[in-house]
Protein backbone atom coordinates (compact mmCIF):
# COMPACT_ATOMS: atom_id res chain seq x y z
CA UNK A 1 0.00 0.00 0.00
CA UNK A 2 1.38 3.60 -0.60
CA UNK A 3 -0.38 6.10 0.01
CA UNK A 4 0.71 10.06 -1.35
CA UNK A 5 2.79 11.32 0.59
CA UNK A 6 1.79 14.50 2.38
CA UNK A 7 3.06 18.18 0.79
CA UNK A 8 4.80 18.83 4.24
CA UNK A 9 5.97 16.40 6.78
CA UNK A 10 8.01 18.18 9.67
CA UNK A 11 9.10 16.06 12.67
CA UNK A 12 10.46 17.14 15.78
CA UNK A 13 11.63 20.19 14.15
CA UNK A 14 13.82 22.19 16.60
CA UNK A 15 15.77 25.63 15.63
CA UNK A 16 17.97 27.18 18.17
CA UNK A 17 19.82 30.39 17.53
CA UNK A 18 23.06 29.99 19.92
CA UNK A 19 21.42 29.20 23.48
CA UNK A 20 18.59 30.40 22.89
CA UNK A 21 16.10 28.00 21.76
CA UNK A 22 13.04 29.13 19.04
CA UNK A 23 11.33 26.53 18.38
CA UNK A 24 11.04 23.21 20.04
CA UNK A 25 9.89 19.99 18.64
CA UNK A 26 7.23 20.79 16.29
CA UNK A 27 5.73 18.15 14.19
CA UNK A 28 2.37 18.41 11.66
CA UNK A 29 1.89 17.51 8.48
CA UNK A 30 0.26 19.33 5.45
CA UNK A 31 -1.45 17.46 3.02
CA UNK A 32 -1.26 18.29 -1.17
CA UNK A 33 -4.00 21.39 -1.92
CA UNK A 34 -4.06 22.28 1.72
CA UNK A 35 -3.87 26.13 2.90
CA UNK A 36 -2.58 25.98 6.60
CA UNK A 37 -1.59 29.17 8.49
CA UNK A 38 1.07 29.16 11.26
CA UNK A 39 -0.01 31.50 13.59
CA UNK A 40 1.16 33.34 16.88
CA UNK A 41 2.37 36.29 18.82
CA UNK A 42 5.46 38.20 17.49
CA UNK A 43 8.89 36.40 18.49
CA UNK A 44 7.48 33.33 19.33
CA UNK A 45 9.27 31.13 17.06
CA UNK A 46 6.51 31.08 13.78
CA UNK A 47 9.18 32.61 11.29
CA UNK A 48 11.98 30.07 12.42
CA UNK A 49 9.81 27.14 11.82
CA UNK A 50 8.89 28.61 8.36
CA UNK A 51 12.85 29.16 7.64
CA UNK A 52 13.83 25.88 9.31
CA UNK A 53 11.38 23.81 6.56
CA UNK A 54 12.80 26.13 4.04
CA UNK A 55 16.46 25.85 5.23
CA UNK A 56 17.42 29.31 5.39
CA UNK A 57 18.41 28.65 8.84
CA UNK A 58 19.94 25.40 10.33
CA UNK A 59 17.53 22.98 11.75
CA UNK A 60 17.18 19.51 13.72
CA UNK A 61 14.50 17.55 13.28
CA UNK A 62 13.10 16.04 9.93
CA UNK A 63 11.66 17.57 6.59
CA UNK A 64 10.11 16.12 3.71
CA UNK A 65 8.35 17.73 0.70
CA UNK A 66 6.32 15.43 -1.02
CA UNK A 67 7.94 12.50 0.58
CA UNK A 68 11.80 13.92 -0.08
CA UNK A 69 13.70 14.41 2.71
CA UNK A 70 15.08 17.90 2.99
CA UNK A 71 18.36 18.65 3.90
CA UNK A 72 19.19 20.88 6.69
CA UNK A 73 20.05 24.53 5.87
CA UNK A 74 19.68 24.13 2.14
CA UNK A 75 16.99 26.55 0.41
CA UNK A 76 18.03 25.90 -2.93
CA UNK A 77 16.84 22.22 -2.45
CA UNK A 78 13.26 23.10 -0.91
CA UNK A 79 12.93 25.95 -4.22
CA UNK A 80 14.45 22.59 -6.59
CA UNK A 81 11.59 20.49 -5.02
CA UNK A 82 8.76 22.76 -4.67
CA UNK A 83 8.61 25.21 -1.95
CA UNK A 84 8.97 28.62 -3.02
CA UNK A 85 9.45 31.14 -0.13
CA UNK A 86 8.18 34.51 -0.39
CA UNK A 87 9.81 36.09 2.74
CA UNK A 88 9.43 38.22 5.48
CA UNK A 89 10.79 41.63 3.99
CA UNK A 90 10.46 40.32 0.34
CA UNK A 91 14.17 40.10 -0.16
CA UNK A 92 13.84 41.19 -3.90
CA UNK A 93 17.01 42.64 -5.84
CA UNK A 94 16.52 46.30 -5.74
CA UNK A 95 18.56 47.21 -8.78
CA UNK A 96 16.66 44.93 -11.08
CA UNK A 97 13.36 45.66 -13.07
CA UNK A 98 10.61 44.60 -11.40
CA UNK A 99 10.20 42.00 -14.48
CA UNK A 100 13.44 41.19 -13.78
CA UNK A 101 12.85 40.19 -10.32
CA UNK A 102 9.83 38.08 -11.55
CA UNK A 103 11.67 36.62 -14.26
CA UNK A 104 14.20 34.79 -11.65
CA UNK A 105 11.61 33.27 -10.33
CA UNK A 106 11.93 31.04 -13.26
CA UNK A 107 15.23 30.52 -12.58
CA UNK A 108 14.42 26.98 -10.65
CA UNK A 109 13.18 25.54 -13.68
CA UNK A 110 14.67 26.87 -16.94
CA UNK A 111 18.04 28.95 -17.83
CA UNK A 112 16.46 30.25 -20.93
CA UNK A 113 15.21 33.35 -20.89
CA UNK A 114 12.99 33.21 -23.71
CA UNK A 115 11.28 30.69 -22.32
CA UNK A 116 10.99 31.93 -18.98
CA UNK A 117 9.15 34.78 -20.73
CA UNK A 118 6.79 33.01 -23.02
CA UNK A 119 5.98 30.27 -19.86
CA UNK A 120 2.88 29.56 -18.08
CA UNK A 121 4.39 30.55 -14.60
CA UNK A 122 5.45 34.04 -15.96
CA UNK A 123 2.63 34.65 -17.28
CA UNK A 124 0.48 33.48 -14.56
CA UNK A 125 2.70 35.52 -11.90
CA UNK A 126 1.84 39.04 -14.66
CA UNK A 127 -1.43 38.36 -14.31
CA UNK A 128 -1.97 38.00 -10.62
CA UNK A 129 -1.34 41.85 -10.28
CA UNK A 130 -2.52 43.45 -13.29
CA UNK A 131 -1.84 46.72 -11.54
CA UNK A 132 1.84 45.91 -11.59
CA UNK A 133 1.79 46.13 -15.75
CA UNK A 134 2.68 49.67 -15.77
CA UNK A 135 5.63 49.60 -12.73
CA UNK A 136 6.95 46.52 -14.57
CA UNK A 137 10.42 48.07 -16.03
CA UNK A 138 10.68 50.48 -12.82
CA UNK A 139 13.79 49.26 -10.23
CA UNK A 140 12.28 47.08 -7.63
CA UNK A 141 13.96 49.57 -5.02
CA UNK A 142 11.82 52.38 -6.18
CA UNK A 143 8.29 50.26 -5.66
CA UNK A 144 6.11 51.05 -2.52
CA UNK A 145 5.77 48.35 -0.11
CA UNK A 146 2.67 47.24 -1.73
CA UNK A 147 4.23 46.97 -4.88
CA UNK A 148 7.30 45.28 -4.29
CA UNK A 149 5.26 42.70 -1.53
CA UNK A 150 3.18 42.19 -5.05
CA UNK A 151 6.46 41.59 -7.16
CA UNK A 152 7.63 39.10 -4.12
CA UNK A 153 4.46 36.90 -4.57
CA UNK A 154 4.92 36.92 -8.06
CA UNK A 155 8.45 35.79 -7.86
CA UNK A 156 7.27 33.19 -5.65
CA UNK A 157 4.08 31.94 -8.52
CA UNK A 158 6.84 32.04 -11.29
CA UNK A 159 8.72 29.62 -9.58
CA UNK A 160 6.02 27.17 -10.30
CA UNK A 161 5.50 25.96 -6.72
CA UNK A 162 3.94 23.39 -5.35
CA UNK A 163 4.27 24.60 -2.10
CA UNK A 164 4.07 28.17 -1.77
CA UNK A 165 5.43 29.52 1.83
CA UNK A 166 4.55 33.62 2.48
CA UNK A 167 5.75 34.81 5.90
CA UNK A 168 3.92 37.86 6.96
CA UNK A 169 2.60 38.83 3.69
CA UNK A 170 0.93 41.88 5.05
CA UNK A 171 3.77 43.15 7.39
CA UNK A 172 3.85 47.77 7.14
CA UNK A 173 0.85 47.04 4.04
CA UNK A 174 -2.30 49.37 4.54
CA UNK A 175 -5.58 47.67 5.00
CA UNK A 176 -6.68 48.31 1.32
CA UNK A 177 -3.25 46.69 -0.20
CA UNK A 178 -3.16 43.45 2.72
CA UNK A 179 -7.03 43.09 1.26
CA UNK A 180 -5.57 42.59 -2.34
CA UNK A 181 -2.64 40.57 -1.36
CA UNK A 182 -5.56 38.23 0.77
CA UNK A 183 -6.83 37.88 -2.59
CA UNK A 184 -4.01 37.07 -4.38
CA UNK A 185 -3.52 33.99 -2.10
CA UNK A 186 -6.28 33.04 -2.35
CA UNK A 187 -6.57 32.86 -5.73
CA UNK A 188 -3.20 30.94 -5.76
CA UNK A 189 -4.47 28.29 -3.88
CA UNK A 190 -8.05 27.82 -5.51
CA UNK A 191 -5.74 27.23 -8.83
CA UNK A 192 -4.49 24.22 -6.36
CA UNK A 193 -1.23 25.58 -4.93
CA UNK A 194 -0.40 24.20 -1.48
CA UNK A 195 -0.29 27.36 0.87
CA UNK A 196 1.34 28.43 3.79
CA UNK A 197 0.94 31.46 5.36
CA UNK A 198 2.89 33.12 8.60
CA UNK A 199 0.64 35.70 9.86
CA UNK A 200 0.73 37.26 13.38
CA UNK A 201 -3.44 37.71 13.12
CA UNK A 202 -5.09 34.56 12.50
CA UNK A 203 -7.99 35.96 12.07
CA UNK A 204 -7.26 37.21 8.50
CA UNK A 205 -5.55 33.96 7.80
CA UNK A 206 -8.26 32.08 8.51
CA UNK A 207 -10.16 33.59 5.94
CA UNK A 208 -8.49 31.65 3.07
CA UNK A 209 -6.50 28.64 5.19
CA UNK A 210 -8.57 25.32 6.16
CA UNK A 211 -6.14 24.53 9.24
CA UNK A 212 -4.12 26.24 11.77
CA UNK A 213 -0.74 25.43 13.05
CA UNK A 214 -0.20 28.00 16.61
CA UNK A 215 3.00 28.61 18.18
CA UNK A 216 3.27 29.42 21.08
CA UNK A 217 6.56 29.75 23.14
CA UNK A 218 8.64 28.12 20.21
CA UNK A 219 6.00 25.06 20.53
CA UNK A 220 3.92 24.20 17.77
CA UNK A 221 0.03 23.14 18.28
CA UNK A 222 -1.83 21.85 14.97
CA UNK A 223 -5.43 22.44 15.51
CA UNK B 1 48.91 64.02 -36.35
CA UNK B 2 50.32 64.49 -32.52
CA UNK B 3 46.75 64.41 -31.03
CA UNK B 4 45.32 61.60 -33.00
CA UNK B 5 48.08 59.74 -32.91
CA UNK B 6 47.92 60.16 -28.62
CA UNK B 7 44.42 59.36 -29.12
CA UNK B 8 45.25 56.03 -30.33
CA UNK B 9 47.25 55.13 -27.93
CA UNK B 10 45.55 56.51 -25.19
CA UNK B 11 42.15 53.92 -26.69
CA UNK B 12 44.68 51.34 -26.18
CA UNK B 13 45.78 51.57 -23.24
CA UNK B 14 42.40 52.62 -21.92
CA UNK B 15 40.68 49.97 -23.04
CA UNK B 16 43.03 47.70 -21.44
CA UNK B 17 42.04 49.94 -18.18
CA UNK B 18 38.63 49.50 -19.16
CA UNK B 19 38.21 45.66 -19.50
CA UNK B 20 40.24 45.44 -16.27
CA UNK B 21 37.35 47.46 -14.48
CA UNK B 22 34.73 45.88 -16.16
CA UNK B 23 36.15 42.73 -14.62
CA UNK B 24 36.40 44.44 -10.94
CA UNK B 25 32.83 45.85 -11.73
CA UNK B 26 31.00 42.45 -12.61
CA UNK B 27 32.59 40.16 -10.25
CA UNK B 28 31.58 43.26 -7.76
CA UNK B 29 28.21 42.94 -9.11
CA UNK B 30 28.25 39.09 -8.13
CA UNK B 31 30.22 38.85 -4.89
CA UNK B 32 30.31 42.00 -3.05
CA UNK B 33 34.23 41.38 -2.82
CA UNK B 34 36.34 44.11 -5.00
CA UNK B 35 39.31 42.12 -7.07
CA UNK B 36 42.52 44.02 -6.24
CA UNK B 37 44.57 40.84 -7.77
CA UNK B 38 43.05 41.19 -11.34
CA UNK B 39 45.99 42.86 -12.75
CA UNK B 40 48.69 40.59 -10.90
CA UNK B 41 46.47 37.74 -12.87
CA UNK B 42 47.39 39.64 -15.82
CA UNK B 43 51.20 39.81 -15.03
CA UNK B 44 51.16 36.05 -14.57
CA UNK B 45 49.36 35.60 -18.02
CA UNK B 46 52.10 37.77 -19.44
CA UNK B 47 55.12 36.49 -17.98
CA UNK B 48 54.35 32.81 -17.48
CA UNK B 49 54.11 32.85 -21.23
CA UNK B 50 56.98 34.31 -22.00
CA UNK B 51 59.07 32.15 -19.21
CA UNK B 52 57.24 29.37 -20.91
CA UNK B 53 58.12 30.27 -24.86
CA UNK B 54 61.19 31.87 -24.31
CA UNK B 55 63.33 29.84 -21.62
CA UNK B 56 61.80 26.97 -21.53
CA UNK B 57 61.21 26.71 -25.38
CA UNK B 58 57.70 25.65 -25.81
CA UNK B 59 55.59 26.37 -28.35
CA UNK B 60 54.26 29.44 -28.51
CA UNK B 61 50.73 27.74 -28.29
CA UNK B 62 51.25 25.19 -25.54
CA UNK B 63 52.49 27.90 -23.58
CA UNK B 64 49.45 30.38 -24.05
CA UNK B 65 47.42 27.08 -23.03
CA UNK B 66 49.38 25.68 -20.39
CA UNK B 67 49.60 29.40 -18.77
CA UNK B 68 45.66 29.67 -19.00
CA UNK B 69 44.89 26.83 -17.50
CA UNK B 70 47.45 27.48 -14.43
CA UNK B 71 45.81 30.22 -13.87
CA UNK B 72 42.11 28.92 -14.16
CA UNK B 73 42.93 25.91 -11.99
CA UNK B 74 44.75 28.71 -9.14
CA UNK B 75 41.47 31.14 -9.22
CA UNK B 76 39.18 27.63 -8.76
CA UNK B 77 41.67 26.81 -5.86
CA UNK B 78 41.52 30.17 -4.50
CA UNK B 79 37.62 30.65 -4.97
CA UNK B 80 37.21 27.06 -3.21
CA UNK B 81 39.68 27.55 0.00
CA UNK B 82 40.12 31.24 0.57
CA UNK B 83 37.16 32.73 -0.41
CA UNK B 84 35.11 29.73 0.54
CA UNK B 85 35.88 29.52 4.01
CA UNK B 86 36.26 33.63 4.28
CA UNK B 87 32.55 34.28 2.81
CA UNK B 88 30.54 30.96 3.40
CA UNK B 89 32.13 29.27 6.02
CA UNK B 90 30.69 29.27 9.62
CA UNK B 91 33.17 32.22 10.99
CA UNK B 92 32.77 34.10 7.63
CA UNK B 93 34.30 37.54 7.69
CA UNK B 94 31.87 40.94 6.74
CA UNK B 95 32.73 44.50 5.65
CA UNK B 96 35.57 45.99 4.72
CA UNK B 97 37.35 42.75 5.52
CA UNK B 98 36.25 40.74 3.11
CA UNK B 99 35.62 43.39 0.50
CA UNK B 100 39.18 44.24 0.40
CA UNK B 101 41.48 41.99 2.36
CA UNK B 102 41.65 38.69 0.93
CA UNK B 103 42.08 39.78 -3.05
CA UNK B 104 44.54 41.98 -1.57
CA UNK B 105 46.76 39.26 0.18
CA UNK B 106 45.91 37.20 -2.82
CA UNK B 107 47.94 40.10 -4.75
CA UNK B 108 50.96 40.34 -2.76
CA UNK B 109 50.97 36.26 -2.73
CA UNK B 110 50.90 35.88 -6.88
CA UNK B 111 54.00 39.35 -7.03
CA UNK B 112 56.26 37.01 -4.68
CA UNK B 113 55.28 33.87 -6.29
CA UNK B 114 56.11 35.69 -9.55
CA UNK B 115 58.81 37.27 -8.73
CA UNK B 116 60.42 33.89 -7.36
CA UNK B 117 59.79 32.25 -11.30
CA UNK B 118 60.43 35.16 -13.30
CA UNK B 119 63.01 36.69 -11.46
CA UNK B 120 62.99 41.15 -11.50
CA UNK B 121 63.54 41.97 -14.95
CA UNK B 122 61.02 43.31 -17.68
CA UNK B 123 59.60 40.74 -19.92
CA UNK B 124 57.15 40.28 -22.59
CA UNK B 125 54.90 37.58 -24.22
CA UNK B 126 55.91 37.30 -27.81
CA UNK B 127 53.95 39.42 -30.35
CA UNK B 128 51.05 37.14 -31.43
CA UNK B 129 51.06 39.48 -34.71
CA UNK B 130 54.16 40.19 -35.63
CA UNK B 131 55.08 43.33 -37.99
CA UNK B 132 55.50 47.04 -38.30
CA UNK B 133 53.16 49.57 -37.30
CA UNK B 134 49.84 50.05 -39.22
CA UNK B 135 49.47 53.80 -40.83
CA UNK B 136 46.15 54.63 -41.09
CA UNK B 137 45.04 58.09 -43.19
CA UNK B 138 48.86 58.50 -44.10
CA UNK B 139 49.66 59.83 -40.64
CA UNK B 140 47.97 58.26 -37.37
CA UNK B 141 50.11 55.01 -36.79
CA UNK B 142 48.73 51.99 -34.63
CA UNK B 143 50.31 49.24 -33.22
CA UNK B 144 49.32 45.61 -34.13
CA UNK B 145 49.34 44.33 -30.46
CA UNK B 146 47.11 47.42 -29.87
CA UNK B 147 45.03 46.75 -32.35
CA UNK B 148 44.35 43.28 -31.35
CA UNK B 149 44.20 44.58 -27.41
CA UNK B 150 41.20 46.83 -29.24
CA UNK B 151 39.51 44.08 -30.31
CA UNK B 152 39.69 41.95 -27.52
CA UNK B 153 38.24 44.65 -25.36
CA UNK B 154 35.54 45.12 -28.08
CA UNK B 155 34.50 41.41 -28.39
CA UNK B 156 34.73 40.95 -23.75
CA UNK B 157 32.83 43.98 -23.42
CA UNK B 158 30.04 43.04 -26.07
CA UNK B 159 30.30 39.51 -24.74
CA UNK B 160 29.54 40.94 -20.90
CA UNK B 161 26.78 43.01 -22.33
CA UNK B 162 25.17 40.58 -23.93
CA UNK B 163 25.39 38.17 -21.15
CA UNK B 164 24.00 40.20 -18.62
CA UNK B 165 21.49 41.92 -20.43
CA UNK B 166 19.76 39.24 -22.53
CA UNK B 167 20.56 35.78 -20.55
CA UNK B 168 18.74 34.91 -17.41
CA UNK B 169 22.24 33.44 -16.15
CA UNK B 170 23.62 37.06 -16.16
CA UNK B 171 20.62 38.63 -14.74
CA UNK B 172 20.77 35.68 -11.82
CA UNK B 173 24.94 36.87 -11.48
CA UNK B 174 23.47 40.35 -10.52
CA UNK B 175 21.00 39.07 -8.15
CA UNK B 176 23.77 37.58 -6.35
CA UNK B 177 25.32 40.75 -5.24
CA UNK B 178 22.13 42.51 -4.90
CA UNK B 179 20.60 40.38 -2.75
CA UNK B 180 22.62 36.90 -2.19
CA UNK B 181 19.75 35.44 0.00
CA UNK B 182 17.01 36.57 -2.38
CA UNK B 183 19.24 34.99 -4.75
CA UNK B 184 19.41 31.41 -2.83
CA UNK B 185 15.70 31.71 -2.35
CA UNK B 186 15.08 31.59 -6.07
CA UNK B 187 17.11 28.66 -6.31
CA UNK B 188 20.56 30.63 -7.97
CA UNK B 189 23.89 28.90 -6.30
CA UNK B 190 25.97 32.59 -5.68
CA UNK B 191 28.73 30.39 -4.49
CA UNK B 192 29.16 29.20 -8.42
CA UNK B 193 28.40 32.11 -9.68
CA UNK B 194 31.43 33.85 -7.66
CA UNK B 195 33.62 31.24 -9.11
CA UNK B 196 32.58 31.55 -12.20
CA UNK B 197 33.10 35.05 -12.45
CA UNK B 198 36.33 34.65 -10.73
CA UNK B 199 37.88 32.35 -12.56
CA UNK B 200 36.56 34.16 -16.23
CA UNK B 201 37.78 37.45 -15.28
CA UNK B 202 41.72 36.25 -13.94
CA UNK B 203 41.52 34.48 -17.34
CA UNK B 204 40.23 37.34 -19.06
CA UNK B 205 43.40 39.09 -17.31
CA UNK B 206 45.59 36.82 -18.29
CA UNK B 207 44.80 37.05 -21.71
CA UNK B 208 44.95 40.62 -21.94
CA UNK B 209 48.45 40.55 -20.16
CA UNK B 210 49.87 38.10 -22.86
CA UNK B 211 48.29 40.24 -25.83
CA UNK B 212 49.49 43.53 -24.13
CA UNK B 213 52.58 42.74 -22.87
CA UNK B 214 54.77 43.38 -25.99
CA UNK B 215 53.67 46.87 -26.12
CA UNK B 216 54.60 48.09 -22.61
CA UNK B 217 57.11 44.80 -20.91
CA UNK B 218 55.79 43.66 -17.30
CA UNK B 219 57.73 42.88 -14.54
CA UNK B 220 56.55 41.27 -11.54
CA UNK B 221 55.12 44.40 -9.70
CA UNK B 222 53.69 45.57 -13.08
CA UNK B 223 49.88 43.94 -12.36
CA UNK B 224 49.61 46.08 -8.68
CA UNK B 225 49.52 49.47 -11.24
CA UNK B 226 47.49 48.23 -14.11
CA UNK B 227 44.80 46.75 -10.64
CA UNK B 228 45.32 50.22 -9.29
CA UNK B 229 43.92 52.05 -12.30
CA UNK B 230 41.14 49.32 -13.37
CA UNK B 231 40.06 50.16 -10.32
CA UNK B 232 40.03 53.73 -10.03
CA UNK B 233 37.73 53.33 -13.31
CA UNK B 234 35.61 50.61 -11.83
CA UNK B 235 34.83 52.94 -8.61
CA UNK B 236 34.14 56.09 -11.17
CA UNK B 237 31.13 53.01 -12.14
CA UNK B 238 29.83 53.00 -8.94
CA UNK B 239 31.79 49.48 -8.47
CA UNK B 240 28.40 47.66 -9.90
CA UNK B 241 28.21 49.71 -13.28
CA UNK B 242 30.69 47.67 -16.11
CA UNK B 243 29.24 50.39 -18.45
CA UNK B 244 30.20 53.33 -17.09
CA UNK B 245 33.70 51.70 -15.29
CA UNK B 246 34.16 50.61 -19.42
CA UNK B 247 33.94 54.46 -20.01
CA UNK B 248 35.67 55.51 -17.37
CA UNK B 249 38.83 53.32 -17.91
CA UNK B 250 39.13 54.72 -21.81
CA UNK B 251 38.77 58.56 -20.64
CA UNK B 252 41.30 57.96 -18.14
CA UNK B 253 43.47 56.06 -20.71
CA UNK B 254 42.96 59.29 -23.42
CA UNK B 255 43.55 61.34 -20.84
CA UNK B 256 46.92 59.72 -19.64
CA UNK B 257 48.08 59.31 -23.31
CA UNK B 258 47.11 63.37 -23.74
CA UNK B 259 48.86 64.54 -20.51
CA UNK B 260 52.20 62.66 -21.17
CA UNK B 261 52.40 64.02 -24.90
CA UNK B 262 51.77 67.37 -24.23
CA UNK B 263 51.84 68.59 -20.78
CA UNK B 264 54.71 66.49 -19.37
CA UNK B 265 55.94 62.69 -20.08
CA UNK B 266 57.48 62.43 -16.39
CA UNK B 267 55.01 63.85 -14.44
CA UNK B 268 51.94 62.89 -16.73
CA UNK B 269 51.00 60.37 -14.03
CA UNK B 270 50.79 62.77 -11.42
CA UNK B 271 48.92 65.22 -13.03
CA UNK B 272 46.54 62.76 -14.09
CA UNK B 273 45.51 61.12 -10.86
CA UNK B 274 45.64 64.97 -9.06
CA UNK B 275 42.48 65.38 -12.03
CA UNK B 276 41.32 62.36 -11.10
CA UNK B 277 41.02 63.36 -7.23
CA UNK B 278 40.32 67.12 -8.12
CA UNK B 279 36.75 65.30 -10.54
CA UNK B 280 35.98 63.09 -7.08
CA UNK B 281 36.12 66.43 -4.88
CA UNK B 282 34.08 68.02 -6.94
CA UNK B 283 31.76 66.13 -8.25
CA UNK B 284 31.66 63.10 -6.00
CA UNK B 285 27.55 61.67 -6.58
CA UNK B 286 28.48 62.73 -10.42
CA UNK B 287 31.58 60.47 -10.51
CA UNK B 288 29.76 57.21 -8.87
CA UNK B 289 31.57 57.79 -5.87
CA UNK B 290 28.64 58.29 -3.40
CA UNK B 291 27.27 55.01 -4.57
CA UNK B 292 30.51 53.60 -4.35
CA UNK B 293 30.24 53.91 -0.56
CA UNK B 294 26.65 53.54 0.07
CA UNK B 295 26.20 50.65 -2.50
Amino acid sequence: MTADPPALAVRGLSVAYGDMVAVHDATFTIAPGQACAITGPNGNGKSSILMGIAGLIRRRGGVEIFGAPAPSGDVRWAARHGLTLVPERRQLYPGLSAADNILLGCYGWTRSLRRARTSGPFGTALDLFPELRPHLRQSAGTLSGGQQQMVAIMRGLAAAPKILAVDEPCLGLAEVVARRVYDALAAIHEAGTTLIVVEEAPKRALTICDRRVEVRNGVAIAR
Amino acid sequence: MKFGNLVIAGLVTGSIYAVFAVCVSVWYRVSNILNLAVGDFAMAGALGVDNLYRVKSWPLPAAIAATLVVVAVFAVAYDLVVLRLAQDGPRRQEGIVITFFFTFALSFFIDGVAKILFGTDVHAAPALWNGASLTVLSTLHIERAGLLVLACAVLIGSAFWLYIRYTLGGKAMEACGENPLGARIAGIDTRRYRRLIFVGTAVIAAVFGIVESPITGFTYLSGATISLTGFIAAAYGGFRKPGRALLAGLAIGILEALLGGYVSAEYGDTVLYAILAALVLAWPRAMGFESAVTG
